[in-house]
């Protein structure tokens, strides 16, 4: 056969046709692209009707309205709630985050008991037997007062429950976590000789002197903050920070002032002083605390002259000066106290200290100025039933009672259990609280929870407490549970609001108001007559009393803020004998560095753990895979020898952890701080034994859902949040409680360190 | 054992020798299909590459190659539109290496893609104003085209040549090559004109970006241009490569100078134009981005100066000197000296235009961005070259590529 | 079809105003929830994080106690490129036309179907705002039941970016339309997730064709110079590349201005004193 160049055309051109006619060859390309299009690994979410349903976030003390938005009652989103008193629309990424906390297979499904290594699920009436024959048994002993309850806040309804249920057992362990808000409602009762809470009207104080209190980072009730920062830009209202570290809010202030940490009180008494020498105070309102005040201003006019402190903080005395003339010609000032959230609760001195320059200004009780909120108790309670042995039990003071303000104490508590041979507390119950990584030396917290013979949970998540727990019964998590919500947080808003279940819940869980009300029913006798309600619905509606059926209409109640019926008094002579600010742990020779604890408002610190969108957010100077990364001066590091990304290792009095390092220069050399929030143990998987059977499952942990009316399938599985937990260390661990001598509460702020390379 | 196939009288080694040689080659080539496997199934995970370095090194070698596969279009077009006829002694050497080039290049981009079953969206979905869109017309029509250049020669192995259908063929393919390599050179000229756009056009990367004629900027002239210059370089160093390997002589030192002069003044002029646009550049449009040129060459210990003096001094006026001089292109060592600095300075040039561009930051507070490839991309870097020196010795070993073979050995015996 | 917005198409842009920014991420957060944006074990390579919004961190470098720091939130400049013309930097390189200019919105879109994964786009894009999936998505069990039906989530190998949250522009359009308002989009109407979540009121977002507008009044846009902004607080992000973003920062702080772009020696005040002459025509 010949070819020649047309044939050889031809042929090329018909072979290159036939191909490309072939439908095989396209259609093949095709499929396999629309493959790709709909691989069936990526899911597909289904649509359906839209609605909204409306509560309020309970992650954080700042309490914001929000909206969820649900497809055929699937939630999808989390919004703020335009028009809320708290939050306007706004919302914190924790917030925004609530559904994989809701979604979260991580979170315990069923009730369990502890069975050596693994856990056993249960029925809820094996659960609630379970702890209602130990507690009778103790009653039975004639023991109650070893029963004890560890509860995030004591505000609401179900705080209330899990109160009475103490009383009504015969206990007076009812332990709150120490935060700013005890410290102020102290300073409060001895300055002011009032029950009443603090709050700070910052959208419209023209005049912001804060003392380290990160406001705009989580500081109070965070969005609410943050739309009052917001609007001071547009009212010009200055912002002062004193912060011995450039944080967001020391950033975001007009004027940062970097005193030393530690004497941030100094500097406020040092104000004090040049005010009082320049007669820039208000006279009329000082004068009605008489002889106290000229003690007060002989006092720091002998010991805080702006010279002196001027010293002992590095700030320069025209500094302080300029402050004090700008604070006292200021219409609307406001000195804030409440530094870091590492101590949770502050010095009563210190935050008298900066308190005294809140009564030498007398901006009381009006709008932009400080507010003493009386509390008022706008539940309504049926009488108690208590039998002879809650009588007798109720009677004996509480494990850790501390001597000064005559509440029981937390790290107390722990602390009396470590001491003693034999733990004092037969039984804890924990709800909303995480003692073992929220408390100072929180390893010795973990010591003191495994000494108690029998520990219950109430947690939704396996957190760090839980999992030293003896048994589990879960609680709903907020969008799943119905409550009353009081306003706090430092807010100057009175606002009663209820947040509803908007979601069926996801698992098999329980209101933890259902649960205590169950759980005294099974203790029979006064203890269960004095739990009359048929549920918890039932008892929230009755102890609302009149304020239900607007909550219940309405979502909340925004009441006008009452001014004190008789004239604010300030009483100095709380400076009386007063000899100086609590100082940290640990020896300057050995250890020359300070170690402080800091925040990131991107990571959830106390309340909860971080969501996973959350830790996404943080930053490479905060995390570094499994590492926490330290802050430090690029001038101390030159001196330690460390450089940036390093690995170093940090040592305390109490122990020591291997971290990595950032160089900031907005930090003051000498100080190294290590970020909040990290170190969660729940990255370790434990076993579960479901009544199905026994299995490790899928890695991200507990498999399948429960619906809302169905039992519980096969499911078992691990409490793996690999999200955040093993990730970091948790600071708390190197810090040590420090006991305030004026209040008894933990006022640790941080604690002496040295780095080395590692 | 395969001496039917070999070319008539060509001496190559025993096959058990070639065989091993294979089977290593083969082993490296294995691991590269492994690694392309791993990018296929589990995705590009697997390299190194990032949101900030979104092209990485396989994306240089694929710039690279078809770099210093424009030996292939610049020798075709010199022989068959210029007609300068001695070239026709190194041509088919040229056509095999750019289509080992070529398909290497397309093998690559399919690698690199992150959903490759629908890399054909890039002709369905066509954007007419993309370089990237140029860039893949052109290319895969200049593959084909180096198929059709490729296959007559694939036909001369002797025992092709006897089927008499393959004979016309390749009889037949041989006269009409010249259209071939004419629509080759001009498609060629395009493509990897396009790939120097591909950089230049990126107005948001001020050390990428280049002003330019319509709607090409420099650089699309400036690749052609270098990759015809330095592609001949390419061949040249395989030639020697060969005669190092085989020891033995294969193409003429005619041929040889002929070529390397020639890309001797191509690199010449292309290296003045390089200059003027790094001037140009430098002093003109960094400037008005608000940059200067040590903006782009500091802070950072990997990416500094010596890299533009490497290029451009070193790698560009060297091999400009020694290759347009006919004492020093005509000293062996100068001459390999030379055609190797070329081969690294275009090499280096496109590393520059896609691995530095990604480095370098853009906005004031950012940072410089480095990456180091894994061992999946850097076996996928070396599959081709595997490919290539398989492909290459076969065709050396089964196929006349070097007409003036017998030649020499009969002169040299 | 039809504009009845002043007869002009419309320009949706943002304003944010690095001075109330708190650097709280809520933005990221809020937008990661809209959007279904997947989240792996470990997200502290910064440089494989997909967050459509993300936000920048500067510092003045200068040493303590002299250090001041801004944040700085990055969504998609959604850039009208050169002359505004819609040619932005990404959407002129796709080949495959898998990323778009929307002339009736301004909004430049990302088709995942689309996208063939070349990433030419991000090398293109001088902001880093655009993000390729280089894992296959996946969420914890049972987590999937928060997936939105509003925005597809991705498969692995393609890029995404930030879209205005085009489908709330969708939802908006549809209500008009379905209400016989034709194009007419109240300002509320249509909000971006993250403007709306930003507990600061950072955020502002609407039509910078409008003067109505809020965005409109805060950085007043010059019509004759691509919408620069004419409020000398104002600045885009690497205003000097001419890719035209339709994001604006706000800042008082002349050093969060200036680290806006780049400028040689001595460059930066020659800048702010032609700015000023621009100023107000
Ligand atoms: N994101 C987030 N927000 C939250 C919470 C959360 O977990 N996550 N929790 C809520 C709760 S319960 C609370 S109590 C609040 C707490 O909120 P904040 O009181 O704001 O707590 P931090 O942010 O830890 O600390 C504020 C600042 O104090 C500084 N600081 C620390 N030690 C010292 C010191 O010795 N001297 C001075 N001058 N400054 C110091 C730190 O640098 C830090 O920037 O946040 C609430 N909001
Ligand atoms: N590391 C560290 N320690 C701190 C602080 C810090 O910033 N960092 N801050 C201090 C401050 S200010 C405070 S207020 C305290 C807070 O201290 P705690 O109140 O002990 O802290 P949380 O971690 O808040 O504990 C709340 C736990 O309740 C569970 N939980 C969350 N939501 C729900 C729910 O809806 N239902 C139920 N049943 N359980 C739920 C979670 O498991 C969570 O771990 O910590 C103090 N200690
Ligand atoms: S600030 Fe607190 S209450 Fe408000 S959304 Fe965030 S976590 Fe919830
Ligand atoms: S949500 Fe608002 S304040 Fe927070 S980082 Fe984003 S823009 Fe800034
Ligand atoms: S910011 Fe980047 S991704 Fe967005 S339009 Fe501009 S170039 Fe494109
Ligand atoms: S990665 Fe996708 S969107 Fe980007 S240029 Fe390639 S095809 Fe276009
Ligand atoms: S506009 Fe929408 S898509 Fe863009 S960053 Fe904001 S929330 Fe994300
Ligand atoms: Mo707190």
């Amino acid at each position: 056969m010949k070819i020649d160049r047309r044939s050889f055309l031809g042929l090329g051109l018909g072979a290159a046709a036939g191909v490309a006619a072939s439908p095989v060859t396209w259609k093949l390309t095709d499929d396999s692209s629309i493959w790709t299009q709909n691989w069936p690994w990526t899911p597909v979410p289904h649509d359906g009707e839209v609605s909204f349903d409306d509560t309020v976030c309970t992650l954080c003390p700042g309490n914001c309205g929000i909206s969820i938005r649900k497809i055929d009652g699937r939630a999808v989103k989390i919004e703020g709630k335009k028009g809320y008193p708290v939050n306007d629309g706004g919302v914190c990424l924790h917030g925004l985050s609530g559904l994989q906390y809701l979604y979260d297979p991580a979170r315990v499904h069923f009730p369990m008991v502890k069975n050596g290594d693994t856990w056993k699920q249960i029925s809820w009436d094996e659960a609630t037997t379970l702890v209602a024959g130990k507690i009778k048994e103790l009653r039975d002993k004639g023991m109650p007062d070893s029963i004890a309850c560890v509860y995030g806040n004591d505000k609401g309804s179900i705080a209330g429950l899990y109160k009475r249920f103490l009383m009504a057992v015969g206990s007076q362990n009812f332990y709150t976590v120490d935060s700013m808000e005890k410290s102020w409602e102290a300073l409060i009762s001895r300055m002011h000789g009032l029950k009443a809470s603090a709050a700070f009207d910052l959208a419209n104080a023209d005049y912001l002197l804060s003392f380290g209190a990160g406001f705009i980072e989580g500081w109070g009730s965070p969005v609410n903050n943050f739309l009052a920062n917001s609007s001071r830009k547009e009212r010009q209202a200055k912002l002062v920070q004193v912060e011995y570290r450039l944080s967001n809010t020391a950033a975001n202030a007009d004027m940062w002032v970097p005193a030393k940490p530690g004497t941030e009180a100094d500097l406020a008494l040092g104000i004090c002083s040049a005010m009082i020498s320049e007669k820039l105070h208000d006279a009329d309102f000082v004068q009605k605390s008489g002889k106290a005040f000229d003690n007060f201003a002989k006092f720091v006019s002998e010991k805080y002259a702006p010279e002196s402190v001027s010293r002992t903080t590095g700030i320069d005395v025209s500094t302080i000066k300029d402050i004090a003339v700008q604070f006292a010609k200021a219409k609307t000032p406001v000195a804030i106290a409440g530094r870091g959230r590492g101590d949770s609760a502050g010095s009563l001195m210190e935050f008298a200290a900066v308190h005294a320059l809140n009564c030498l200004k007398g901006n009381f009780n009006k709008a932009g100025g400080f507010w003493t909120l009386e509390n008022q108790d706008t539940l309504t309670w049926p009488s108690l039933e208590m039998d002879d042995v809650a009588t007798k039990g109720y009677a004996k003071p509480p494990v850790g009672l501390t001597s000064v303000i005559s509440t029981a104490s937390l790290p107390k508590l722990f602390e009396t259990i470590n001491a003693s041979e034999k733990s004092p507390v037969e039984l804890m119950m924990v709800y909303n609280s995480n003692p073992c990584f929220t408390l100072h030396n929180a390893k010795a917290v973990k010591d003191a929870v495994n000494k108690i013979p029998f520990v219950v949970s109430f947690s939704s998540c396996m957190d760090d407490t839980a999992q030293l727990a003896d048994v589990i019964l879960p609680s709903h998590m907020f969008l799943e549970m119905s409550q009353d919500i009081h306003s706090g947080a430092g807010i100057a808003k009175r606002i009663t609001a209820l947040s509803k279940a908007v979601i069926a819940p996801v698992f098999d869980t329980k209101n933890p108001g259902d649960i205590i009300i169950s759980v005294a029913k099974a203790v029979d006798g006064s203890v269960a007559a004095s739990f009359p309600w048929e549920n918890y619905d039932e008892c929230l509606e009755s102890v609302n009393g009149d304020q239900w059926s607007t909550l219940s209409e309405e979502g909340y109640i925004d009441s006008e803020l009452t001014v004190p019926a008789t004239p604010l008094v300030a009483d100095f002579s709380i400076f009386e004998g007063f000899r100086g600010f609590p100082s940290i742990e640990g020896d300057e020779k050995s250890y020359p560095l300070t170690l402080v604890s800091v925040d990131t408002i991107r990571l959830a610190s106390g309340s909860f753990a971080s969501s996973p969108f959350a830790v996404k957010t943080v930053e490479d100077t905060v995390l570094i895979q499994k590492d926490s990364v330290i802050e430090i001066n690029p001038e101390t590091a030159d001196k330690v020898g460390v450089s940036q990304g390093d690995y170093a290792l940090v040592t305390t009095p109490l122990g020591e952890a291997k971290v990595r390092v950032n160089l900031f220069h907005g930090i003051m050399p000498g100080v190294i701080a290590m970020p909040e929030g990290l170190g969660h143990s729940f990255g370790t998987s434990s076993q579960v034994v479901t009544k199905g059977g026994a299995g490790l499952l899928s890695k991200n942990g507990a498999t399948s859902i429960i619906t809302a009316t169905g039992g519980v399938s096969a499911a078992s599985g691990t409490f793996e949040n690999r999200y955040i937990g093993g990730k970091g260390v948790n600071v708390n661990e190197l810090i040590g409680p420090i006991t305030d001598p004026a209040s008894g509460l933990d006022v640790a702020w941080g604690i002496r360190a040295r780095i080395s390379r590692a | 054992m395969d001496s039917a196939l070999i070319p008539e009288g060509a001496r190559r080694c025993p096959f058990p020798v070639f065989a091993t040689g294979i089977a290593v080659v083969g082993a490296v080539l294995l691991w590269g299909v492994y690694a392309m496997g791993l990018c296929w199934l589990k995705g590009l995970n697997q390299t190194n590459m990032n949101d900030y370095y979104g092209f990485a090194l396989w994306i240089w070698a694929d710039l690279a190659v078809i770099a210093i596969g424009g030996g292939a279009f610049f020798t075709g077009l010199l022989k068959y539109v210029f007609g300068i006829d001695e070239l026709k002694n190194i041509i088919n050497l040229a056509v095999v290496i750019g289509f080992i080039c070529y398909s290497s290049a397309l093998l690559i981009l399919a690698i690199d893609i992150g959903q490759p079953l629908r890399g054909w969206f890039i002709f369905w979905h066509a954007n007419v104003h993309s370089m990237l869109t140029e860039v893949a017309f052109c290319l895969s029509l200049y593959f084909a085209v180096l198929t059709i250049e490729f296959i007559p020669l694939v036909l001369e192995n002797r025992q092709i040549d006897k089927v008499p259908f393959f004979h016309n063929l390749s009889h037949n393919m041989h006269g009409i090559m010249a259209v071939f390599a004419a629509t080759g050179a001009f498609l060629s000229c395009f493509h990897q004109g396009s790939l120097g756009g591909v950089a230049g056009v990126l107005y948001g990367r001020p050390f990428a970006y280049r002003e330019g004629l319509l709607v090409w900027p420099w650089t699309f002239f400036l690749f052609t241009w270098s990759a015809a210059a330095y592609g001949p370089c390419f061949t040249l160093m395989v030639t020697k490569m060969f005669e190092g390997i085989t020891r033995k002589k294969l193409v003429k030192d005619n041929v040889v100078h002929l070529l390397a002069k020639i890309s001797g003044w191509m690199i010449t002029t292309y290296i003045i134009a390089k200059i003027i646009d790094t001037i140009y550049w430098a002093g003109v449009t960094a400037p008005d981005m608000g940059f200067s040129l040590m903006d782009f060459y500091s802070g950072n210990a990997f990416y500094g100066i010596w890299i533009l003096f490497t290029e451009i001094v070193i790698c560009g006026i060297v091999p400009a000197v020694i290759l347009t001089v006919k004492k020093y292109r005509e000293n062996k060592k100068l001459l390999l000296v030379a055609i190797c600095l070329g081969v690294v300075g275009v090499c280096l040039n496109r590393w520059v235009m896609v691995l530095q561009v990604m480095a370098v930051p853009v906005m004031s507070f950012d940072t410089w961005a480095l990456y180091l490839p894994s061992w999946q991309e850097i076996a996928t870097t070396i599959l081709p070259v595997a490919y290539g020196v398989i492909l290459i010795s076969l065709a050396y070993r089964y196929l006349p590529v070097f007409p003036q073979e017998q030649e020499l050995y009969d002169t040299n015996k | 079809m039809t504009q009845d917005n002043h007869g002009k198409a419309h320009k949706f842009g943002m304003v944010i105003d690095l001075d109330k920014c708190t650097g709280c991420g809520s933005c990221m957060v809020a937008c990661m929830s809209e959007n279904n944006v997947p989240f792996k074990e470990d997200e502290t390579n910064k440089k494989d994080s997909l967050t459509w919004m993300t936000v920048f961190k500067l510092s003045n470098e200068k040493n303590f106690p002299e250090t001041d720091i801004c944040y700085m939130p990055r969504p998609c400049m959604h850039c009208g490129g050169k002359g505004d013309h819609g040619h932005s930097p990404c959407v002129s390189v796709c080949p495959a036309t898998a990323t778009d200019y929307g002339y009736d919105t301004g909004i430049v879109s990302q088709i995942y179907t689309r996208c063939f994964g070349c990433r030419y786009c991000m090398g293109a894009c001088p902001y880093h705002a655009r993000y390729f999936n280089w894992w296959d998505p996946k969420w914890p069990d049972g987590m999937e039941e928060y997936l939105s039906p509003d925005v597809s989530p991705r498969m692995r190998g393609v890029v995404e970016k930030c879209s205005f949250c085009y489908h709330r522009y969708q939802e908006a359009r549809d209500r008009a339309y379905y209400e016989e308002r034709r194009d007419t989009i109240e300002e509320g109407e249509y909000q971006t997730a993250c403007t709306q979540a930003c507990p600061a009121g950072a955020i502002t977002f609407g039509d910078l064709h409008n003067p109505e507008h809020e965005v409109y009044k805060l950085v007043k846009p010059d019509p004759h110079q691509c919408g620069k902004p004419r409020n000398p607080k104002a600045f885009r992000l690497l205003e000097r590349l001419q890719t035209n973003p339709k994001v604006y920062y706000i800042s008082e702080r002349e050093w969060v201005r200036k680290a806006g772009d780049n400028y040689r020696k001595g460059e930066w005040g020659q800048q702010k004193k032609s700015d000023g002459d621009k100023g107000h025509k």
